[in-house]
Formats: structure tokens, C-alpha cells, sequence
């Protein structure tokens, strides 16, 4: 890769980026091979050794583990099959008193908690605000993303997953 | 008249090219690209050439027009179609009505049109039917079709949101309609003009059920000008480089524009199945003008899917949406279509050639008998965009997490908002009868990014261009002098990015007896945006702070301060001003104000992304010293501690404390989390007794009722048996079940 670029990636990766740079990224032509790129700019932040197949939040990613493809948080914890909702195996904190909801929204109106509650996930090793919901009491917790990760890599990059 | 085509039927055409879409899986049948393969260089240069001219005519157009809608704001749209209906070049501005004049063509053609009333050289047709085409009534749509030598070639069409569309309640965006019959004045599909001239009965009709018939009035002008000039273009053009080659090349701008947003789709995202939900909860309890036809208060839930497929093509899912209601937030496909439309323009199709090639290339599942796609055109769709904006701000953020997994940060997007709108009418300051929708809010706050925070004051996802309009050109149309527009500190959804802020608006009313304002598009129970990644949705819609005879006069005529907003704790109005203080929750639906009575207005903001403790330090003194946000906010959401103070500007970063206030919020975190498990055993308990807000459970009721994936997945995930339902209503408790 391009050692200019490589920086500028890590810089956009870090919201380090400055904004002219970054409008000129948000304007060029997209970069074909981006996802490699990023990939291994990600790989090299992480303190653990499995391989990156796919990054699925600010903090998540789908790694390879064995012959297994798991989501794992940047801290290490492992959350186990990327098929199944990650967030069934966070631990949370529900929001649905005024008084809780006031804490994070000072000064502003705020949802009626017997109409909307706010749900946080969060990592169980490293403490780390991984997704927020917002939804009425009794609603299931939303699978945000399974995706293809087979079609993917095999029709779309045209590599073994894995591989590279 | 000009000699006019007798030998293409129009409908008998347009079959025959669905048929060939359906059967080759390429527009019109066009599986190569001759034109372009032959002259890549002429291909673009010609479709340079007619958005060119689009552009050119929308601007004509805004200098014509007498709105400050479509002047200041430039809520206006101008396009090119083929004979048979289909966009091949659109100029800036709404742009989601390119699809919705493109189901209005259409309409007419497959109603057989071209027997009766005729389509002949000179005719100017409208529409603002959304069961036709269009969003919202005020949408008002002209296309004129384009004749060379006795053929139609094509249609040019302009869309305005008109100010005023002569409802139940003044402006255009009726909010108390709570079926068609309140919604104004529609013209459905109708030939309005003759020989390139207006018909002077249609402006009569115009004129006397309109309570501000110049801005209608002279938008049809504006617009039939835009048509003509776009139809001249297009025919300098044909004498250019023929007919032949024109129609054989405008047809390949749309294939071309289909591929296009397939292998985008492929380069920028990831395969496989996404999932939102968003809501928007509806209060008018006891306000006056509330009919008796839909309930008072209601909640929507609003859960998407997007599937992306191999192909690259996108197909979203609307399975378990709310049954269509009595009231005002309706919506037909075709504005479902629009949504779609102005959302990709934006997220994927921001170069290349965009047209409706881009439309096809997605696929809509609007189940019926929702309100995305009533079973009754009786309905009212008045403020559809209450419910378009959070559903396609949640399509925005699916989008945005394909951009994320595929390494392109620099294009996730939290998302775009509702931005209440203020609608009014009465006795205008020059003492005439008048009506006017404020368009301030184009400028709402936007979602976060994943690399920086949102824009503050400056996006709405229905017009790109967002602007809010000049303070000076608003007073001039309306009974209201400014105190104040105040960025609002908060609004904007926490995160290690931030949503970007929101504005208020204070205004006294000035030299008229009476103003009626009713505002929409106010969620003020739920939350009708999210974050992402971590990052909080933005607030709920500030509550509207009003006083009645005040005496800001007498302070004015002391040269005591004014007031110019509500205030960082609500309380600027009470503590400076006498009156009669009323805070109205959702939208202003009350009785109407005079000259001297304070009216206030909120917009919304952006959800946040990422872990509000994992934001930069700098970035958060930063938006205090700005007035951006408080220092508590500071302090609770991101942990930052600080030493000295703002007011004598010593305030500074205490970064050990800081590090230490972090380390102590997450261990807290930990500390108040339970296990998911744990938490569902408990909520299970509350879903079998059907222990929520009778709001909620109707909610549910509904979506079960409708759709049986959402019961399933419902009992699914709460481990219910098949037969599980909530129970039906008490009498008396539901109005329309």
C-alpha cells in the first residue's frame, strides 16, 4: 500500500483525519481494494491474534477463531457465533426512569419512559458502550446486521474467506 | 395545433417496456450499452447536457416563483422523462419527486390519457394526488409532454412545495387533516393548460380555495416556465444529433444508471440481512380541532429490513409496520418511492448519472394495509414525512453499516431527522388574510459520522440543499418579528462523535389579531432517531414554551433586555416575562395568538455515534466554550472533569481527573449491567401480562394483527407459544383496534 495513504487511512480510522483531506476521500473515487486496507490497519490495532474477516461496529468484529467465525470486541471478548445476536451475550443497563434518562439527556425533554426505554450493551470485560437501543417496553432486541459473509468474500472479492 | 402522434399508443408502449425490463432484467430491454461503448466521452457529454438544462430551469424557475419556499429554500425540483414515464436526468433541489412525477406519467398513460382529455403539443398537466404521484398534497407537480415533429420524445416536469394548500388548517403541510377530505385543494392528474397557456379557470379555482393563492399561483408559472425551457433544450438538442440517436441514448442513460447503483452497491457495502426499528409517538389529547375519527394519542413502531443481494440490488422490507390511521401521516408508495429515491441520491449516486435507472435497481416491500401503503385512498397523507424521516433515517443507518464493514468510514452517516414544521395562517401584518408554511426547518441537525460529529443547523434528508432561509425574507411573509434564533446545547444524540445540534426559534407575534400555528412532525414521547456504535439518539423535540399577553411591549418601551430563546434551563421566558406561561407538549395545537403573545419553536437533532466516554476531551470543552452543549452534559456523558470556569473563561481540562472519572463510569457501568438473560426472564414476565402502556400494547396489537412474520418473530424471541396474543381492549380504552 501506498505509505501516504496507509497514514491517511490510519488518521481516518483514529477521526484524525484532517476535514480537507477528508472531503477530498469523500469525493474521489472509491478505492477498490479499501476493505484490505482497512482491515489490516485494524489488525494491527487489536492486542489479539485472530484473524479480522469483518468489522461490524466501532468496537466489534467478525474473526476467524479456529473453524469458527466469532464477534469479537477490541478489548478480546469473544461474543461468539457472528450468526447469532451478539448482543444476547452483552450485558446491559435499561434506562426507563425519568430520572435515569435525565442523566444522559441534561437540560432537554426526554421520552416518556412507560412508552420508550433506552437499552445500552455493553462489553462484560471491558466496560465499552457497544450499541444503544431505543425502543418501546416488550420489543425484542434487534439483530442489526448477519451478514453473508461467504457470499461475500467468495463473489464479491473473489478470495477464500479468510485468506490474504 | 401541431399534427399530433396517432401512431404510438402510449400504454400499449409502456407495457411493452415493463415486459422487457421483466424479461431481460435490463431497462426496456437494453442489454448493451451501443452508445456509450461506441462514444463514452459523447454519452456523458450528452447527459451533461440535459441535467444542464434541468438545472438551469429549476433556476429559471426559483426567480420566478413569489415563495420564499422555493426562492430562499429552493424546495423545487425540475426533470426529463422518456415517453413512457421514466427519468433520465434530474436537476438539485427535492429530488425526491423525481420518482413520484415518474408514477404520475405514468399513471396517466396506463388511465389511457392519450384518448381522453388527449396529450397533445401545448398541454400542461398537474397532479398533487399521492395516491397518483406525489408525497403530500402541497407537492404540487406539472409536466408538459415534449412533441418533435408530431412525436412524442419525452416530458418535461417540475415539482414546488407549495406554502399553502387551502386545509382544514392553514399552510401546506395540513396537520389536523385526518382524512383526504381536510387535506386542500387537489388537482388530480388534470389537464390545466392548453397551447402552453394556463387555463384561466384553473387559476379561478385556485384563486378562491386557497387562503394564499400568489405562491400556488405563481409556482405554476415558475414551473410551466422551468417545462419549457427544458423542453426547448431537449429539442435544440435533437436537432443536434437527431431523433434516433436522442431516444436510442436517453433510454441507455437510464440502463446505465441501474448498473451503476448495482456495482455500487457491490463496491461500497457488504452483503447479507439488516435490521432497524425506529417510532414516532402522536400526542393531541384534548387539543382543540381534534377530530373524533383516530385516536388521541398513538405510538408507531416502525421496523425495517434491508436485504442486499449478490446482485447488488437492495430490497427493503417494511413487514410489521402500523396499520394506516386517521391522520395525517399517511403514505402512498409513491412517496415510499420518493424516500427511497432522495436517500440513495444522496448515500450512493452522488456522481454518475442519476435517474430513475438507480430506482430500479432497488425493490420496495410496502406491506398493505400499513401505513406505508394504505388499502383506503380516503386517507389522509398530509405530514407523511413524520413517519418518512425516522423510517428512512433508519435505512440510512443500515446503509451506513455496510460503508462501515467495507472500510468506508468516511461515508457512514447516523442519519437524518424529523425537523418540526410550523404551519399558520390568519390576519397577516399588513391586515389581509394570509397563510404560509415556515421552512426554517431544512436545516435540522444531522446524525453523527463515524469520523467526526454531526452538522449543526444544517441537514434534513428531504432537500440536500438545506437552508434555512433568511430571518429578514420570513418576516416579510408572516405576522412574526424574530427575538432570536439560539443553537440549542444538548440536541445533538451524545457519542464519542456527537448528532449535530438543533436551533430554536423565539418570536413575538407582530400587527395582527389573530394567528392560528399548528406545528407537526413533533414525536415528543419517543425518541424518533437512534444512534450507532454506542452513540445515544438525540433528544425528543423540545416542548413548545409560549406566553400569552405578555408584556414584552412595556419592556421594549423601558429598554429593558429582551429574551431571545428559552434558555440552557427552560426558564428565560418565566423569570423575564409577565403573561400567561403554557408549555404544549407535541405539536401547537391551540387557539390562536395576537400581536404581543411569544411563540417558540424547536428542531431536532442528530443521533451520536460511538462510546460517549471515548470522546475526545478537547472536543467537549470545546463545545462548551461554543455553547454547544453544558458543562454537566460534559461532565455526566463523557466524563471529562474540569478546572476553572466558563464565565471568566479559565475553564480547562483536568486530565487526570478525567482519565480517573472514565475508569469510574465504566466500572459503574459494569457494576448496574445484568446479564441479557437475566433482564429477558424478567421482561418476559411483563410481556406475557401485557404490563405496558395501553399505547404500547396496541402497538403491538396491531403489528401481530398485521403481519404474521412479526408475530412470529415476536413470539419467537419472547418464547411464547403460537397462540399467544395480548389481549383485545376494554371498552372504552381503544377507539379503532
Amino acid at each position: 500500500m501506498d505509505r501516504n495513504q496507509l497514514e491517511e487511512y490510519k488518521l481516518l480510522v483514529d477521526g484524525q483525519l484532517p476535514w480537507p483531506q477528508t472531503k477530498n476521500l469523500m469525493s474521489s473515487y472509491k478505492d477498490r481494494d479499501r476493505f484490505f486496507k482497512i482491515l489490516a490497519i485494524y489488525q494491527d490495532k487489536v492486542q489479539w491474534q485472530e484473524k479480522i474477516l469483518l468489522p461490524i461496529g466501532e468496537n466489534l468484529f467478525i474473526v476467524q477463531k479456529g473453524k469458527e467465525n466469532i464477534v469479537k470486541c477490541t478489548c478480546g471478548y469473544e461474543f461468539g457465533d457472528y450468526r447469532q445476536n451478539w448482543k444476547l451475550q452483552a450485558v446491559m443497563v435499561v434506562r426507563k426512569t425519568r430520572e435515569d434518562l435525565e442523566r444522559i439527556y441534561p437540560h432537554s425533554d426526554v421520552c416518556d419512559p412507560s412508552w420508550m426505554e433506552i437499552r445500552e450493551f455493553i462489553c462484560p470485560d471491558c466496560g465499552t458502550l457497544l450499541e444503544v437501543e431505543a425502543c418501546s417496553p416488550g420489543y425484542p432486541i434487534t439483530f442489526d446486521f448477519c451478514p453473508d459473509l461467504e457470499g461475500f468474500y467468495k463473489e464479491w472479492l473473489k478470495v477464500p474467506l479468510g485468506s490474504e | 395545433m401541431t399534427k399530433t402522434d396517432t401512431m404510438v399508443n402510449l400504454r400499449k408502449r409502456l407495457e411493452e417496456s415493463e415486459s422487457l425490463l421483466a424479461m431481460t432484467g435490463c431497462y426496456d430491454g437494453i442489454t448493451n450499452l451501443e452508445c456509450r461503448e461506441q462514444d463514452p466521452l459523447k454519452f456523458e457529454t450528452i447527459h451533461m447536457k440535459l441535467r444542464a438544462s434541468c438545472v438551469s430551469a429549476r433556476e429559471i424557475a426559483r426567480r420566478i416563483s413569489a415563495s420564499p419556499g422555493v426562492r430562499e429554500v429552493g424546495e423545487m425540483v425540475a426533470a426529463l422523462y422518456t415517453p413512457e414515464g421514466d427519468a433520465i436526468a434530474i436537476s438539485n433541489g427535492i429530488m425526491v419527486h423525481v420518482h413520484t412525477m415518474s408514477r404520475f406519467i405514468k399513471w396517466m398513460i396506463k388511465n389511457d390519457y392519450q384518448d381522453d382529455p388527449g396529450i397533445n403539443p401545448g398541454d400542461i398537466f398537474a397532479n398533487n394526488d399521492a395516491f397518483i404521484g406525489t408525497v403530500q398534497v402541497p407537492d404540487v407537480m406539472d409536466v408538459v409532454p415534449i412533441y418533435h415533429e408530431g412525436t412524442l420524445v419525452g416530458w418535461a416536469g417540475a415539482v414546488c412545495h407549495e406554502l399553502e394548500a387551502g386545509g382544514i388548517t392553514p399552510g401546506g403541510d395540513v396537520a389536523l387533516a385526518q382524512e383526504r377530505f381536510g387535506e386542500g385543494l387537489f388537482v388530480c392528474a388534470e389537464k390545466i393548460g392548453l397551447n402552453d397557456k394556463i387555463r384561466r379557470d384553473y387559476i379561478i379555482r385556485c384563486e378562491r380555495n386557497l387562503r394564499m393563492p400568489i405562491y400556488w399561483i405563481l409556482d405554476e408559472q415558475a414551473k410551466v416556465a422551468a417545462c419549457f425551457n427544458m423542453r426547448d433544450r431537449v429539442l435544440e438538442l435533437i436537432d443536434e444529433i437527431g431523433i434516433d440517436f436522442y431516444q436510442k441514448i436517453s433510454k441507455e442513460f437510464i440502463e446505465e444508471g441501474r448498473r451503476t447503483q448495482l456495482a455500487r452497491v457491490r463496491q461500497l457495502t457488504i452483503p447479507g440481512k439488516y435490521r432497524a426499528n425506529t417510532f414516532y409517538g402522536h400526542v393531541t389529547k384534548g387539543k382543540p380541532g381534534f377530530q373524533p375519527l383516530g385516536d388521541p394519542d398513538w405510538l408507531y413502531s416502525i421496523p425495517l429490513q434491508m436485504d442486499i443481494q449478490l446482485d447488488g440490488k437492495i430490497v427493503l422490507d417494511f413487514e410489521g409496520a402500523q396499520p394506516w390511521g386517521y391522520h395525517s401521516m399517511n403514505c402512498t408508495p409513491a412517496g415510499m418511492d420518493g424516500g427511497m429515491f432522495v436517500t440513495l441520491t444522496q448515500h450512493m449516486n452522488f456522481e454518475g448519472l442519476v435517474n430513475d435507472g438507480a430506482w430500479l435497481a432497488t425493490q420496495l416491500k410496502l406491506p398493505e394495509g400499513t401505513w406505508t401503503n394504505p388499502d383506503s385512498e380516503f386517507c389522509a397523507t398530509a405530514t407523511s414525512w413524520a413517519l418518512l424521516l425516522p423510517a428512512y433515517g433508519a435505512f440510512q443507518r443500515m446503509l451506513s453499516r455496510g460503508f462501515l464493514a467495507r472500510g468506508f468510514l468516511e461515508e457512514v452517516f447516523v442519519g437524518q431527522v424529523n425537523s418540526p414544521m410550523i404551519e399558520m395562517g390568519g390576519i397577516s401584518q399588513y391586515g389581509k388574510p394570509f397563510g404560509i408554511a415556515h421552512f426554517e426547518c431544512a436545516a435540522a441537525g444531522s446524525g453523527a459520522l463515524a469520523i467526526k460529529d454531526g452538522l449543526d443547523t444544517a441537514y434534513v434528508g428531504w432537500n440536500p440543499e438545506s437552508d434555512m432561509g433568511n430571518i429578514e425574507i420570513w418576516e416579510l411573509d408572516m405576522p412574526m418579528v424574530y427575538l432570536g434564533r439560539s443553537i440549542l446545547p444538548n440536541s445533538g444524540g451524545a457519542g464519542k462523535y456527537r448528532g449535530g445540534n438543533a436551533f430554536m426559534s423565539t418570536w413575538v407575534i407582530n400587527k395582527s389579531p389573530e394567528v392560528r400555528i399548528v406545528t407537526s412532525e413533533h414525536s415528543s414521547r419517543v425518541f424518533d432517531n437512534a444512534g450507532m456504535c454506542g452513540g445515544y439518539p438525540a433528544p425528543t423535540c423540545q416542548m413548545h414554551r409560549v406566553v400569552r399577553n405578555s408584556n414584552i411591549s412595556q419592556r421594549a418601551d423601558a429598554r429593558k433586555p429582551l429574551v431571545h430563546s428559552t434558555g440552557l434551563d427552560q426558564n428565560e421566558l418565566t423569570m423575564n416575562l409577565e403573561g400567561d406561561h403554557q408549555i404544549i407538549e407535541g405539536p401547537h395545537i391551540t387557539a390562536p395568538m395576537k400581536a404581543g403573545d411569544i411563540f417558540t419553536h424547536s428542531y431536532n437533532g442528530g443521533g451520536g455515534y460511538g462510546d460517549p466516554l471515548e470522546r475526545d476531551p478537547i472536543l467537549v470543552l470545546d463545545d462548551i466554550i461554543q455553547g454547544q452543549s453544558s458543562r454537566v452534559h460534559g461532565e455526566n456523558i463523557h466524563g471529562v472533569r474540569f478546572k476553572g470556569s466558563i464565565e471568566d473563561t479559565t475553564l480547562e481540562i483536568d486530565l487526570p481527573g478525567t482519565m480517573a472519572a472514565r475508569k469510574q463510569l465504566k466500572d459503574e457501568r459494569l457494576q448496574k449491567a445484568i446479564p441479557v438473560s437475566d433482564w429477558f426472564e424478567n421482561e418476559r414476565g411483563k410481556v406475557i401480562e401485557g404490563s405496558f402502556a395501553p399505547e404500547v400494547v396496541k402497538m403491538y396489537r396491531a403489528a401481530m394483527n398485521l403481519s404474521d412474520d412479526f408475530s412470529d418473530e415476536f413470539r419467537t424471541f419472547w418464547q411464547l407459544s403460537d397462540s399467544f396474543a395480548f389481549s383485545e381492549p376494554k371498552q372504552g380504552e381503544d377507539k379503532h383496534g
